[in-house]
């Protein structure tokens, strides 16, 4: 897997981020209907989940268990404002934090495992923080679910909305700056060859438990933002499908580009919510883009204006030869 | 004593289910390097279509059984024809077509036939073994016998045919067995119709002991996953092996503790055991 190096340097390209978070920003005044909002502040909490996904990614290693750091942020913060009256503004990062350790835990005891048995073993572990939730019952009220967790706000879904679109541009601003500082470039290192790497002097599992640790906050983060705004925190909201539609979002937006986990998040979330009247048909919605990607865009949908570019091209050379004597 | 024996009864019984889906599994992705996580839907699927041609169109169960295997085994070429041959060796666009493959039969099974209502097979033999104190009943003796026959000719076929041989030399060397004039292809078909036909047996007979549901897939694909970790990738020895501690962790542990908390030990075991031993019981490192 090839990963660039370097982002876009041009000046245009933050301009068109900056005009998006505008847009964003002023949709709330056209966009009443309380419904769309839940849909994109789902998107936002997505959205950081999947691109804190790719930061451990980008090291070489696939984690199938990022649900269940979201599981674990949520939970700790969820737990921590209800069982103790803590404010949800300081428990939000103590839930992320608490993700970051057990983060850096699992990171350092599965580090001398590579790829496929690293994302197996990160699969198992995922089950085991869902069975586990489901055993505390005291604390997580197991199967049925914890529910009367402290909120955010009071009232409209407004407030949540802007907090989850601030939270979201600063995640990504910082996951983006970790991933072209020398620290993700190393990571990057690792995963091109982790032999070449260390005998340029980077320590491999450090590097691969940072990964970890900075992957897991943000999941941690997001977890513990969407404990506060759904207020119920159950068994199946960071099922194993969970971290398993996480890594689909990640795959279909295109993993070799920042971008990518963003717009597979969103177009996968956005989508099949708009389908929603199809009711028990709606999966195949998301079945359907799956197979759309995996036959005709195999590197993610943002190589989709690349492909129309070159095949714009083409069209043009083949133009050239046929009128050419 | 009526304990043990129910417990090695049931021990068993899981043990023969697992490693009837676990070793199709694994078989593909030690032959085809094909990690084909939709094994747990296409056991499913065995199951609804057995419970298809027994119940509503009235036919012998044991026919059902082995419709049900022809039928899945078909679906098998199929799969690995048309969506794991193109993109051979390309993981990540084979484990999104396997989740697509997935959502598409969960989705399908639960809209034709619907998650509410009991769905059961027909049992398959009735009765009760007696043999002095010892009580079992014949439904369970038949699934482990008919399982054991199943593996022992599975064994037989791939140590002693000539396909079975073939098999064995691609999940050696692939680049080698090509040489020797191995059509790979057609042996990663026939495996992959094999396996989802073992898979389907093993739907069958869980549809028959438990009842059906679309998504009973999800549990049994962590089930195969944790014993191709336990076993090892590429060795059926292991996974015989890892079915069985799986189906003795799984029946036993639930006799002392909740089943929340078996999962949890169940898993944290093998967590520790592959910390230890990466490549399983008999594998190869990958």
């Amino acid at each position: 897997m090839k990963l660039p190096i370097r982002g876009g340097s041009k000046l245009t390209k933050p301009a068109v981020y900056a005009g998006l978070v505008v847009i964003l920003a002023v949709l709330p005044l056209f966009m009443t209907a309380s419904y769309y909002l839940h849909i994109f502040i789902m998107a936002f909490i997505f959205i950081v989940a999947t691109v804190s996904l790719r930061t451990i990614f980008i090291s070489g290693q696939i984690s199938l268990a990022h649900a269940a750091f979201m599981a674990i942020g949520g939970y700790t913060s969820a737990i921590l404002a209800k069982e103790f009256g803590w404010t949800p503004w300081v428990c939000m990062p103590l839930g992320a934090l608490m993700a970051m350790g057990i983060g850096i835990l699992i990171g350092y005891i599965f580090a001398r495992l590579r790829a496929l048995l690293f994302a197996m073993l990160t699969l198992l572990f995922g089950i085991v923080i869902l069975e586990v939730s489901s055993v505390a019952g005291r604390w997580t009220m197991g199967y049925s679910g914890l529910t009367g967790i402290p909120a955010l706000f009071i009232g409209s879904r407004v407030p949540y909305y802007y907090f989850f679109l601030g939270l979201t541009v600063l995640s990504l601003l910082a996951l983006y700056r970790f991933e072209f500082c020398r620290l993700g470039i190393n990571l990057k290192a690792i995963a091109q060859s982790n032999l070449a790497a260390s005998s340029v002097g980077i320590n491999e599992t450090a590097n691969r438990v940072l990964a970890m640790a900075v992957g897991c906050f943000f999941a941690g983060l997001a977890g513990a933002g969407y404990a506060h705004y759904t207020l119920v925190l159950s068994h199946a909201s960071f099922s194993l499908l969970q971290s398993i539609y996480l890594t689909m979002y990640m795959i279909v937006g295109g993993v070799g580009s920042f971008a990518g986990p963003i717009i597979g998040a969103a177009i996968l979330i956005i989508i099949p919510e708009l389908f929603r009247g199809l009711k028990e048909f709606s999966p195949f919605i998301f079945a359907g883009i799956l197979l759309i990607m995996v036959y005709i865009l195999p590197q993610g949908l943002v190589s989709l204006p690349r492909l129309i570019r070159s095949a714009f091209t083409e069209r043009k050379k083949g133009k050239r030869i046929a009128h050419a004597p | 004593m009526e304990l043990a024996l129910g417990i090695s009864m049931n021990s068993l019984v899981l043990a023969a289910m697992y490693i009837l889906v676990a070793l199709g599994f694994a078989l593909l992705f030690s032959i085809a390097g094909i990690l084909n996580f939709a094994h747990g839907a296409i056991y499913m699927v065995g199951g609804y279509i057995c419970y298809q041609f027994a119940v509503e169109y009235g036919l012998n169960v044991w026919v059902a059984v082995l419709l049900s295997m022809i039928v899945i085994g078909a679906f098998g070429l199929f799969l690995e024809r048309f969506c794991f041959r193109p993109f051979s060796g390309d993981m990540f666009r084979t484990i999104v077509i396997a989740i697509a493959i997935i959502v598409i039969l969960e989705t399908g099974i639960n809209v034709l036939v619907g998650s509410v209502g009991i769905r059961a097979i027909p049992i398959l033999a009735s009765g009760r073994l007696v043999m002095g104190p010892i009580s079992i009943t014949w439904e369970r003796v038949v699934t482990v016998v008919t399982t054991g026959a199943l593996l022992a000719v599975m064994i037989w076929f791939i140590n002693r045919t000539k396909q079975g041989l073939q098999m064995q030399a691609i999940s050696q060397d692939p680049e080698g067995a090509t040489l020797q004039g191995v059509r790979i292809h057609q042996i990663s078909a026939l495996t992959c119709g094999l396996g989802c036909a073992l898979a389907a047996v093993a739907g069958c007979f869980m549809g028959s002991m438990f009842n059906l549901s679309p998504f009973m897939g999800d549990l049994m694909l962590v089930k195969a996953t944790e014993i191709v970790i336990i076993g090892g990738i590429g060795s059926i020895g292991g996974v015989l092996a890892g079915g069985l501690v799986l189906g003795v962790i799984d029946a036993a542990l639930p006799q002392f503790l909740s089943g929340a908390a078996t999962q949890a030990v169940g898993l944290g075991v093998i967590i520790v055991f592959l910390l230890f031993r990466p490549q399983g019981f008999f594998g190869r490192l990958v």
